[in-house]
């Protein structure tokens, strides 16, 4: 392969091609290679997907101004086009259909957001239920721990249950629209 | 009673006429739609052309600049284009003209985001070089989307109420209920549609010409670098030349009036040229070219019942992004036929105004291209847009409207509407006004200093 004949921008292994927090209304296509999107919570690293040839990042910038809600970062080499975001209005307004494999891509996004979320719940539900058959066999150290151990997962369930329903409630809305 | 609308319901047979990327992209989109819809459609493409011919035979003969608005789009539809099929990546145009050369990058985006391309499988001679023609690719993604490809020709065609026959040498092919004209102008079949739809009209045509000249991917990566270089040079009877880099190969396109291959001769022995051939190089006895048409203008009633054309037969860009037209009237035709129906009146209402739109800019198009030509033919303004544009250059980060006015023109990533506005803008013309007076000042008051 030429690399006279390769379109877009080249990014090395690890490097970053959208940064969290920054403002910016460019939106990528992946030419070739991968690309992963990382989030960052105190000094660690949390990997919430792998692109690959022909997905898109970056599009949420265009339907609201806020910023980057992730890293995205090279895995390997890989080549990225950047579409520009005037222009591409522009050309929305001319054809609105072009929007359309956005929002499939979106949709598609939102969807796995639900399975991973109602998959997290489980998990969650599974070890409050150890947890409180621990608590009858009426450890000592557990019994210590008990009140916040209680409050933690009461917690972690209501935010969990709140996030899943505000997802599925989304993801209803766009199949209704 | 009321008639039953006319519309594509499922099962219903379509044929398009002309395997271009208008032909495809029609094909695609209403593969896509239908499928979107839960119809099935019977999408038949005739193109007798086989674009894996080397030299002119396989080639639908045109520059082969896919803009960067469109590399984008295709991004966004799916369609990525690889890199057998891009022969060459661009980032930036070069302008030379008699007062010195330029180099224009885009000030939006930071890459390269242009691709050239053969629309066939290379020029003669290119049989080991591995070119992927993209008109074939095109042709390969629309069979991906369920279009069945009919290498038979379309020599006669006859509407009998709500059908539409089509003949090959005599013997019947099929029939259909919606026939898409997607051929190509510069043979004599639009000659056999304006026979045969009522006040359909081809549209008006310039020859241009092209020639492949091979120079080996080494020299041209080494000279002309990722950049198209547009030579206006005040020759006679010629408005530009065009030299795109592909592969081992550069085309040169020229535009003028009534260009000859003498014209491609001549400008590769201009001084200007010859700086960027190998020494010693020879103008070679042989070599690939051709003299296609383009449209300069709109078809008449590019629709009737039943009946859309699209591409070239229709509406394209005045000079620019031939492919970027086929792209956006192919798929407001088959959004038309699939969404509203094949009546003519739906197309009327809604894929005329498509083709209204690209008319409209064309107009502003031309006004653009005119005044580039006096300016490039006065020379105190063309030396003061060149020193404006060679200043901006050289701080790229901030504002450059001259530079994008060129870039925005010469690479088609705008509607010519657009850039028009910008150049009319007061502060523009007031500024270019202003440097035609003070760059001489400027140079005097120098000259005087240094005596």
């Amino acid at each position: 392969m030429s690399e006279d004949s390769l379109l877009g921008r080249l990014y090395k292994d690890g490097e970053t091609i959208v940064e969290e927090g920054m403002l910016s209304r460019t939106m990528y296509v992946i030419q070739g290679g991968k690309v992963k999107v990382v989030k960052n919570d105190k000094g660690s690293e949390t990997v919430l997907a792998l692109l690959g040839e022909g997905d898109i990042f970056g599009e949420m910038s265009l339907f609201d101004a806020s910023p980057r809600s992730a890293t995205i970062k090279a895995v390997g080499e890989a080549r990225v086009l950047a579409i520009e975001y005037e222009g591409l209005l522009k050309r929305i307004k001319v054809d609105p259909t072009l929007a359309l494999r956005m929002i499939k891509q979106m949709s598609q996004r939102i969807r796995d957001l639900n399975v991973r979320l109602i998959s997290a719940q489980r998990t969650m539900h599974h070890a409050s239920d150890s947890l409180l058959q621990l608590k009858k066999a009426e450890d000592v150290r557990i019994k210590d721990l008990e009140p916040n151990i209680i409050t933690l997962i009461t917690r972690l369930q209501e935010k969990l249950h709140t996030i899943t329903e505000q997802y599925v409630h989304q993801d209803e809305s766009l199949r209704e629209d | 009673m009321k008639e039953a609308k006319a519309i594509l319901h499922d099962g219903a047979r379509v044929a398009i006429i002309g395997g271009g990327p208008a032909g495809s992209f029609f094909g695609i989109f209403a593969s896509k739609l239908a499928q979107d819809m839960g119809k099935t459609l019977d999408l038949t493409l005739y193109e007798r052309k086989s674009f894996f011919t080397h030299g002119a035979s396989g080639c639908n003969m045109c520059a082969g600049v896919i803009s960067e608005s469109l590399v984008q789009t295709l991004a966004l539809e799916g369609i990525n284009l690889p890199s057998t099929v891009v022969q060459w990546s661009i980032e930036s145009y070069f302008f030379h003209t008699l007062e010195g050369s330029v180099e224009i990058k885009s000030s939006r985006l930071r890459q390269r985001g242009i691709a050239t391309v053969f629309r066939g499988s290379g020029p003669a001679g290119s049989l080991a070089k591995g070119i992927q023609s993209f008109d074939e690719f095109l042709l390969g993604k629309a069979m991906e989307h369920g279009v069945c490809v009919n290498r038979s020709f379309i020599d006669k065609v006859c509407r009998e109420g709500e059908k539409t026959k089509l003949y090959s040498a005599g013997n019947i092919l099929q029939e259909c209920d919606l026939l898409v004209g997607a051929f190509g102008i510069k043979g004599a079949t639009g000659k056999m549609y304006e026979d045969i739809i009522t006040g359909y009209k081809v549209p008006p045509t310039v020859k241009t010409a092209q020639s492949e000249i091979e120079l080996g991917n080494d020299w041209i990566a080494h000279r002309f670098g990722h950049s198209i270089h547009i030579f206006l040079l005040r020759i006679p009877g010629i408005k530009f030349v065009s030299v795109i880099p592909k592969g081992d190969y550069i085309t040169i396109s020229v535009l003028g009036k009534d260009p000859k291959l003498d014209h491609i001769r001549a400008f590769l022995d201009h001084a200007a040229m010859k700086k960027f051939l190998p020494s010693g190089f020879k103008v070679p006895e042989k070599f690939c070219h051709c003299f296609p048409k383009i449209s300069v203008g709109a078809a008449r009633n590019p629709f009737a019942a039943r009946t859309a054309f699209v591409g070239d037969a229709s509406s394209t860009r005045l000079y620019k992004d031939g492919i970027g037209s086929a792209y956006i009237t192919a798929k407001a035709a088959a959004h038309t036929a699939l969404l509203h129906g094949i009546e003519e009146k739906d197309f009327r209402e809604y894929y005329f105004p498509t083709c209204k739109f690209l008319n409209r800019d064309n107009l502003f198009g031309r006004l653009l291209f005119a005044a580039n030509n006096l300016i490039s033919f006065i020379s105190p303004i063309s030396r003061s847009y060149f020193n404006i544009v060679q200043g901006e250059q050289k701080n790229p980060e901030k504002n450059t409207p001259y530079s994008d006015i060129l870039w925005d023109m010469f690479t088609g990533s705008r509607f010519y509407k657009d850039i028009f506005f910008r150049a009319l803008h007061p502060w523009c013309i007031i500024y270019l006004l202003g440097a035609v007076v003070i760059y001489p000042l400027k140079k005097a008051v120098f000259s005087f200093i240094n005596r």
